[in-house]
């Protein structure tokens, strides 16, 4: 994907579904139907902000069978770059913006036997459009829930009409924990568990379904990191001849396309692998973020995914 | 026509115990008793908690199974299980059996389960069948082959299975027809696929040689 490939659109909705969380409807600019998508599939869009230019990934939530708008769901982040201030600040009924087309890294399995769902907070989105092709299916399925207190619960009612008793409800205010150890160990084979929230909910399932013996190929995750800050430093691009300046709060990737070469990126979050980039040179080490490369890989150090990992370091050269 | 070098033979490896399981079945025919016996000591010295949590079906080899009845009123290879202190052993008269207890363990099993299979391949076939129905991936089963060669071999002409065939090419039980016996493998068949032969030049055979033994 690059930036010659994206679709314009128009935000044709808005609405505040929790104190922290917006929803946005977005149609395509000129009318007509947007692109076939698959639920658990996320889009890019582009800011362009007054500064800078803002890429960030979000889950398609609306269901794949609707195609005169997508939507989103946006949470703002306390720790935000500006990208999820600027939807909720800047972005009203009426803007305008750029998406690149769907993506699904985070696809049910079609011949799973059940599907196990848990989702915290805004992690919610992705399976929101998931469910839209499991319902009425005959594959049994289960959705957990969890979220600060009932009036963080985005999309509470749209899930308690339609899931009725598949939907399971967790409020951390009043102490509810999701029931992972008793949930996994107790799953009919064939089962596949999905799960999308914070990383610390996420590495506990994953961690979780393996001590009660799942193979990985039966559990799913996705999780779009953003882009951390950290130190600046200078990186060559090998094939370009240009030196690129990377400052504390701009990714590697957000500053090379800045300075006009274009990277092929997928999801911006650390995840596909599709940016990956060669490291030519360098004089002191990768600060590797991604969730793609391996442990070794990462050690190796011959290799980094620039959406959001970066260098500490003087001198960087990459392949690019 | 490609007759070998074809990617969808199966390729199998020596069993070894996979501990992160929290269930262990195992599925053997005849010889494949040694490799299960195999796993089942390199568990007990990995003094992990899951031999209670291992079941072992098990049926003896066709040819000399009521020859080597032995104390249980089955073969010998049970006594050996049994003596290796494995929860649950059951033996079978015979591959359909087995596999109808196969089906509807795989039906009450909970995840965290690990199939190991030992035997002949058109016995691994069979039970990867099944455990491909239960959607069992890569990472949960692990299969050795061991015993004969002989090849389940479907015709593509009639759709009928031939057993036990042990020459390049047979005639198929159904339909009659001379089969070429190609390494093309259906996971969901279970078998070998076998084309006509003399299609193009009736009654022109190639020489008859025994090659799966």
């Amino acid at each position: 994907m690059n930036d010659a490939q994206t679709l314009a659109v128009e935000v044709v909705g808005v609405e505040q579904v929790t104190p922290l969380i917006k929803h946005f409807k977005l149609a395509p600019v000129g009318g007509g139907s947007l692109p076939v998508f698959s639920g658990g599939s996320h889009i890019i869009v582009v800011m362009r902000a007054a500064d800078r230019v803002h890429k960030n990934p979000y889950s398609l939530l609306g269901s794949p069978s609707q195609l005169e708008t997508y939507e989103i769901g946006v949470r703002r982040m306390e720790e935000s770059r500006g990208g999820s201030h600027y939807m909720h600040d800047r972005v009203v009924v009426g803007s305008r913006l750029e998406i690149a087309h769907p993506v699904n890294l985070f696809g049910l399995d079609k011949i799973a036997r059940k599907h196990v769902l848990i989702a915290g907070g805004i992690g919610i989105t992705p399976f929101l459009a998931q469910l839209e092709d499991l319902h009425g299916g005959a594959v049994p399925y289960e959705l957990h829930y969890s979220v600060r207190s009932a009036e963080h619960a985005a999309f509470l009612e749209r899930l308690r009409r339609r899931e009725g008793e598949r939907l399971h409800m967790y409020h951390d205010s009043e102490g509810q924990m999701i029931p992972f150890e008793t949930l996994l160990a107790a799953q009919p084979l064939g089962t596949h568990v999905y799960v999308c929230g914070p990383a610390g909910m996420i590495n506990h399932v994953i961690n979780t379904a393996r001590s009660c013996g799942w193979p990985d190929s039966h559990i799913h995750w996705e999780q779009f990191s953003a882009p951390p800050v950290g130190d600046v430093f200078e990186v060559f691009l090998a094939r370009s001849k240009i030196s690129v300046h990377v400052p504390h709060d701009q990714s590697l990737l957000e500053s090379i396309e800045a300075a006009g070469v274009e990277v092929p990126y997928l999801c911006r979050g650390g995840v596909c692998g599709f940016c990956h980039t060669r490291v030519l040179e360098l004089d002191g080490e990768l600060v590797h973020n991604d969730h793609f490369l391996s442990d070794a890989d990462k050690a190796k150090g011959s290799s980094i995914m620039p959406c959001v990992s970066r260098a500490r370091c003087k001198r960087l050269v990459l392949d690019l | 026509m490609l007759v070998t070098g074809i990617k969808s033979k199966p390729v199998y490896a020596p069993l070894q115990a996979d501990t992160r399981g929290r269930y262990h079945l195992m599925l053997g025919m005849g010889v494949g008793a040694a490799p299960l016996l195999r796993v089942i000591a390199e568990m007990r010295s990995a003094a992990v908690q899951s031999l209670k949590n291992t079941r072992v079906l098990f049926v003896p080899d066709p040819g000399n199974a009521t020859a080597a009845a032995g104390r249980h009123g089955s073969a010998p290879e049970i006594e050996h299980f049994i003596n290796a202190a494995v929860g649950n052993v059951q033996s079978f008269p015979g591959t359909a059996a087995l596999l109808e207890e196969f089906r509807s363990t795989l039906g009450q099993s909970l995840m965290g389960t690990r199939l190991y299979v030992a035997g002949p391949e058109s016995f691994i076939g069979l039970v990867m069948k099944i455990a491909l129905e239960f959607n069992l991936n890569k990472d949960e089963i692990r299969a050795e082959e061991c015993g004969t060669l002989a090849r389940r071999v479907y015709c593509i002409h009639c759709r009928a299975t031939t057993e036990n065939v042990r020459t390049n090419i047979v005639r198929c039980v159904a339909c009659d027809r001379w089969l070429l016996v190609r390494d093309h493998y259906s996971r969901r068949l279970a078998a070998y696929m076998g084309v006509m032969v003399d299609a193009e030049a009736p009654g022109e055979l190639p020489p008859l040689k025994e090659v799966f033994l």
